[in-house]
């Protein structure tokens, strides 16, 4: 008997089916992963099981009796809880304060925060999940938040624990870490779904895995017993390749040069601190580190949307550290922005609209200040054709109801069509399904081997390593490591993210003259 | 005729029908008001404007102020910026028409029109200019700043008034010439009867290609572009270059050019309006609100949402010797104008539904077909 | 289905012509509706001249009244002309049973007047007040326009917009002596004992002036009947510059107050509310204006009155007596108790009723004349004993 059934789940958002006939079971004490592309209807389907939304069909089944799940204090009450994918966690309270809250206990109205105390310092040795208790939830990272999440469902005593995609936000020593507690969580008699898209995670984690595609339940395969390629094709429905096709880099001049760039924060910490490096044509140079590091406010400084502290940026041989934005552009600067729909899209603008965002006031799109349409539908017709955009009404269509993937294709068409000699990317494979990440990758690299400079920002481990030429680890505000991909491990990019390990940055710029 | 009914004619058919329930309701009002004579009274209401080419003239007359600072809050709106500071900009562009056109005596009387409405216009940019400045400069949101700059602009065209052009007998701003009143091009044999022609004049064909140009500036050319780019997403609008803090003054500069435009032109007519020097806000700049809204901010809307509510004004003014209450009509106007609100809402909604029954014809007729 | 949705849409459009077309009709047959509607385009056809059409729709049905008053923008409630006027149109016409209504003009515009005379015209009124300076282009234009119809403007003359006067024969002026009533608060203030003495009036209007000469020079005769010496009584003199309260304006009378002012006379409309908080919060007295404004504040020891009311009452008299008083001038003052001081409700403590009847009766009798003029300076008042700070 399942722990937890749910049985022919259908549920429908305006027209647009989320979860369709979907079944899953799952057993006492094992951990189950839930793979799909993004907007495969996974959330959707565990927030039906924690009573976020309501199935329109189906039904649940908790031990063999039916339940029907009101809200998320009636699943708590049946046992079951949820790490969101944000956190969902009050900054200005204390650890310990977050682990009681809604379910403290009271003596005449007065909080009794003793015995609370010792129950999570309890569990906390039990599982290993180090906390400090009294801290506030805004002075402590992302990983031991997210050991408050989990102390919080355990304080509870839930019994069926959801993950919602866990592994984002944390550095490989974090994941591995993770990956132990719910082992040991598991052992003890817990069960645990896992949302996740990365399948060396299930590989490591799960005993068992179901697979959602396009709302539909495609199957349940036993992990052990199952390939990675075998379980890639399950998710996207075809055979794909996992590792990229890469020609050794051609290395030309020097395009980007950064000069101990500063920053000043808010505060008393600078965002940025003395950062220096170059990128080349014909280079692919990554950026790498843990969310927040710095690498937002480096790009933002590049790109002109923030103004530097001190030091100086190149494009060949012309220094913009203070030129306009525009300016930049004109010297050969395209910019995939990492927010695509804050920077890079205009979303009530059609197709067409946004495909001349940074070229409006060009000829031929206008004429005496007045915009040419025909000329502009033309221009916008051709950029659909090469990248293969998809959209309802074509050039016409609003951004707005357009997918993911074909936004960032107008994004990525727009920026690569004007020939920059530097693309900047950020995070460009963010939210996007495998397929589109597929095709934007193969499209940095024939960038980068038309001989453009291009420096990529991501969060991704698996991305960093396989398409860049050359890899910069940012910890909070500093380049802590310059290395080559092929002769670094994923557990020693880790160290440096986390900040446990770095090179002399001196020695990093040299480094980076001589790769 | 899909496309049409997706598109403009959805539009309009969302607004025939708001107009229609909100004019049932204010007859509710009417009803519980007076009974024996609401049926006249809202027979009256929906007549009057057409009962006379007068009437309709004095009609159109109401609907230009209010089109104005309509077309006014619509293109602020239309950039991504509520400009309730159309009141304040309105009355200043009529003060600095009035002074004109009484003191530069040394114009010939057309050229002082030109030049005063000219001035106006500039007086009302320069007003919702600095609601602008303090946004793109100091962050400062332009809905706060157009409130207090409505009252400074009152407080101080009062001061000036009672300086400059007063009227001690009548508490108000100097009467203008007559040789300075708008030009009324003929429309006052038209607009008129027997006994008078009502004040309706060159203005409104102002009015009309004021809304023709926001629409030509907004939609053809690179400069609106910029403009409608900020107020949809001021990132990305800063990430394609665009400056701005720029777009964000020049559309409340011409926001303000147009409200202080119709105050001008307002004042200029051969109605006999005086400024009166008194600590209230002039209600066109507020009208112009709803005239906006309920124009769904397009400035052809706007001319007809404009005409809408004068003619419903005009009407319900009309019901007072059946015996209703000066509150009661405008309980029962606002009624209607409240509900032409919903436009938007019903506008989704009625989409919906027509999608819906299209999706049932189609299928009823492939059936049809295949049998 | 294109038939079907090009149905839908002509249905609506045709449900919109016709419900405006199937009203505009009605007005030539349903009887509810005011018969008058259609005058305006029916005029041309039926008018001998020019504006003399109105008078077949005298015998007005239900809907029609008789007496009209036009309010200027405020309502009938503005305590002030309005409020005035129209008590003494139903005191009138509630005695003699007589329908009346009035009408406020959809704006401050001499057109949007015009337009309101015209519609109470039209409803059947014979006679129309209108309560106010505001009035006097538009009466100069009614006036012509419905020379069947009789008007009452108070307070103001007919003239056109170059500032000619021209009163018609179917036009009765009214004006007050507000100089009498102004003497009669002035005098009581200081006959009561109040050395420290104040006005402030709305703006420097004739109306308004005249009330702050006759303050004056009423002051100034109670000091000489007292035998006071020059400088005994001060008073201090402005112009609000509004007719609205403002706190800028309880701020100044409370600067007054603190600095020996002990009772003010707020000629000032609403600007006078600011007045009366001011000398609550000091503990010092005021007076009202135009009608008896004790009610509003315990500080208020009597007020100026115009007798609005009781002119607007004589005038109908006379109108449905055969005897309206065409193309005159009529002056309210105290012979005919157009103006007064509110005895009744009045907070004196030494100025007695027989004190207050005897300078009457000066009045009356023609033996004090206050200064009517309004348009010389308060230097060439002759006042030989009070001291008059002008601000």
């Amino acid at each position: 008997m399942y722990v937890i059934e749910m049985k022919n789940i259908t549920k429908r958002f305006s027209g647009i089916v989320a979860n369709d006939d979907v079944s899953l079971g799952l057993n006492k004490g094992e951990i189950h992963a839930l793979l799909g592309e993004n907007g495969a209807g996974k959330s959707t389907l565990m927030s039906i099981l924690f009573g976020l939304y309501k199935a329109e069909e189906g039904s649940i089944f908790k031990d063999g009796k039916s339940v029907v799940i009101a809200g998320p204090g009636h699943a708590t009450a049946l046992g079951i809880g949820m790490v969101h994918q944000h956190f969902k966690l009050v900054h200005n309270f204390t650890v310990l304060e977050n682990i009681v809250l809604g379910v403290e206990t009271t003596k005449h109205g007065v909080l009794q925060m003793k015995t609370a105390r010792q129950k999570v310092t309890e569990l906390s040795q039990k599982y290993a999940l180090e906390v400090d208790l009294d801290k506030e939830i805004r002075h402590i990272t992302v990983g031991m938040q997210q050991r408050v999440e989990i102390l919080k469902m355990l304080y509870r005593n839930n019994e069926i624990l959801i993950f919602d995609e866990p592994t984002a936000v944390l550095t490989p020593q974090e994941i591995d870490a993770l990956i132990k507690t719910m082992r040991n969580m598991a052992a003890e008699g817990k069960s645990i779904l896992f949302i996740t898209h990365k399948l060396d995670e299930i590989k490591q984690a799960a005993d068992r895995c179901s697979v959602l595609r396009k709302g539909k339940m495609i199957g349940t395969v036993d992990v052990a017993a199952t390939s990675k390629e075998e379980l890639s094709e399950m998710m996207v429905g075809r055979k794909l390749s996992l590792t990229l096709e890469k020609q050794p880099s051609k290395l030309g001049e020097t395009i980007l040069q950064v000069k101990n760039l500063t920053q000043k924060g808010d505060g008393e910490k600078n965002k940025l601190t003395n950062i220096s490096f170059e990128v080349k044509a014909g280079e692919i140079l990554c950026i790498a580190g843990i969310e927040g590091n710095g690498q937002t406010d480096l790009v933002n400084a590049i790109t002109g949307l923030s103004a530097v502290t001190s030091g100086e940026i190149f494009i060949s041989d012309t220094n913009i550290t203070t030129a306009k934005i525009r300016k930049r552009g004109e010297h050969g600067m395209a910019h995939i922005p990492e927010d695509r729909h804050k920077h890079g899209l205009i979303l009530d603008y059609n197709l067409a609209y946004n495909a001349i965002l940074q070229d409006y006031h060009k000829q031929p799109f206008q004429k005496l200040g007045f915009l040419q349409k025909s000329k502009i539908k033309q221009y916008a017709q051709k950029l659909v054709d090469n990248f293969d955009i998809r959209s309802g009404d074509g050039i016409d269509s609003v951004v707005r109801s357009m997918s993911g993937g074909n936004q960032q294709k107008i994004i990525l068409a727009r920026e690569t069509s004007a020939s920059p000699k530097l693309l900047i990317a950020v995070q460009p494979t963010r939210g996007l399904d495998v397929g589109a990440i597929e095709y934007i990758h193969k499209q940095l690299l024939a960038q980068r081997d038309a001989g453009k400079a291009i420096l990529l920002v991501s969060l991704e481990l698996e991305e960093v390593m396989n398409i860049s030429d050359r890899v910069l680890v940012m910890y909070e505000g500093e380049i802590v490591a310059n290395v080559n991909p092929q002769k670094i491990t994923f557990k020693e990019l880790g160290l440096y993210m986390s900040g446990a390990k770095r090179e002399n940055p001196s020695k990093s710029v040299e480094k980076a003259v001589a790769v | 005729m899909n496309k049409f009914l997706k598109g403009n004619g959805l539009s309009i058919l969302s607004s025939v029908s708001v107009v229609f329930a909100g004019m049932l309701l204010g007859f509710i009002v009417l009803f519980i008001s007076n009974a024996a004579q609401a049926p006249a009274a809202i027979a009256t209401i929906l007549t009057f404007g057409f009962s006379s080419l007068r009437n309709f003239g004095d009609v159109l007359y109401f609907a230009t102020p209010i089109i104005m600072t309509g077309l006014s809050v619509g293109f602020a709106y239309k950039t991504g910026l509520f400009n309730i500071g159309a009141s304040g900009q309105f009355t200043f562009g009529a003060f600095v028409a009035i002074y004109i056109v009484i003191n530069f005596d040394f114009l010939n009387p057309s050229l002082r029109i030109f030049v005063a409405l000219l001035a106006a216009t500039l007086a009302g940019a320069i007003w919702a200019a600095i609601p602008g400045l303090l946004k793109a400069y100091r962050n400062v949101h332009e809905v706060i700043s157009c409130i207090m700059t409505n009252y400074i602009g009152m407080l101080l065209v009062n001061y000036l008034i009672l300086n400059t052009i007063f009227d001690p007998m009548r508490a108000s701003s100097q009467r203008i010439p007559t040789s300075t009143h708008m030009p009324m091009w003929g429309l006052d044999y038209i607009f008129a009867d027997a006994t008078r022609a009502s004040p309706l004049n060159a203005s409104i064909f102002v009015a009309v290609f004021s809304a023709l140009l926001m629409y030509v500036i907004l939609e053809r050319t690179t400069f609106g572009y910029e403009l409608k780019a900020c107020g949809l997403n001021k990132d990305a609008a800063k990430y394609a270059g665009i400056n701005e803090n720029r777009s964000i003054i020049f559309s409340m500069m011409i926001s303000g050019a147009l409200a202080g435009l119709g105050g001008g032109m307002h004042f200029l007519s051969a109605a006999g309006r005086t400024m009166s020097v008194a600590d209230v806000l002039a209600n066109e700049g507020f009208m112009g609100i709803s005239v906006s809204l309920l124009g769904l901010n397009h400035p052809i809307g706007i001319i007809f949402s404009g005409v809408l509510i004068a003619y419903l004004q005009r009407g319900g003014f009309n019901i007072q010797p059946l015996g209703f209450a000066q509150e009661i009509i405008e309980i029962a106007i606002a009624v209607i104008i409240y509900f032409c609100a919903f436009v938007l809402l019903v506008r989704t909604q009625l989409g919906n539904i027509i999608a819906k029954i299209y999706r049932t014809i189609s299928k009823s007729e492939v059936k049809k077909n295949a049998t | 289905m294109k038939k079907v949705l090009k149905f839908v849409m002509l249905f609506v459009a045709v449900l919109t012509i016709t419900a405006v077309f199937a009203a505009c009709t009605n007005d030539t047959t349903a009887p509810t509706v005011p018969v008058n509607i259609e005058t305006a385009t029916g005029s041309a056809e039926t008018a001998p001249a020019t504006g003399g059409t109105e008078m077949e729709n005298e015998p007005v049905d239900q809907a029609g009244f008789r007496i009209a008053l036009v309010t200027d923008y405020g309502g009938v409630d503005d305590g002030s002309f309005n409020q005035g006027a129209w008590e003494g149109i139903v005191a009138f016409a509630e005695a003699n049973a007589i329908s009346h209504q009035f009408i406020q003009p959809l704006a401050e515009s001499d057109a949007e007047y015009i337009n309101a005379i015209e519609m109470a015209v039209n409803s059947g009124a014979e006679i129309i007040v209108a309560p106010g300076f505001l009035f006097t282009t538009a009466l100069y234009v009614a006036q012509g326009m419905f020379p069947d119809v009789n008007f009452v403007l108070l307070d103001a003359s007919p003239e056109d917009e170059n500032g000619n006067v021209h009163v018609g024969d179917n036009v009765v002026t009214v004006f007050y002596a507000e100089e009498q009533s102004g003497f009669l608060a002035g005098y009581a203030a200081v006959m009561e004992g109040y050395r420290g003495l104040g006005f402030m009036g709305g703006m420097p209007m004739p109306p308004v002036t005249r009330f702050g000469y006759g303050f004056l020079e009423g002051a100034d005769y109670a000091a000489s009947v007292l035998g006071l010496n020059q400088g005994d009584v001060t008073v201090n003199f402005t112009y609000v510059m509004t007719f609205a309260p403002s706190p800028e304006i309880a701020a100044q009378a409370g600067a007054w107050f603190a600095s020996g002012t002990e009772v003010i006379f707020a000629a000032a409309g609403g600007a006078g509310f600011s007045v009366f908080n001011a000398a609550e919060a000091a503990g010092a007295s005021a007076i009202g204006v135009d009608i008896d404004q004790a009610p509003v504040s315990h500080t208020i020891i009597t007020s100026a009155l115009k007798e609005i009311s009781v002119s607007v009452y004589d005038i109908l008299t006379e109108h449905f007596n055969g005897n309206f008083p065409g193309g005159q001038s009529v002056i309210f003052d105290a012979s005919v108790y157009g103006v007064s001081l509110a005895m009744d409700t009045a907070r004196f403590q030494n100025f007695t009723r027989e004190q207050y009847e005897a300078v009457f009766a000066r009045l009356v009798s023609g033996e004090i004349v206050p200064t009517a003029q309004s348009d010389i300076s308060i230097s060439d008042l002759n006042l030989a004993l009070v001291v008059v700070n002008e601000m």
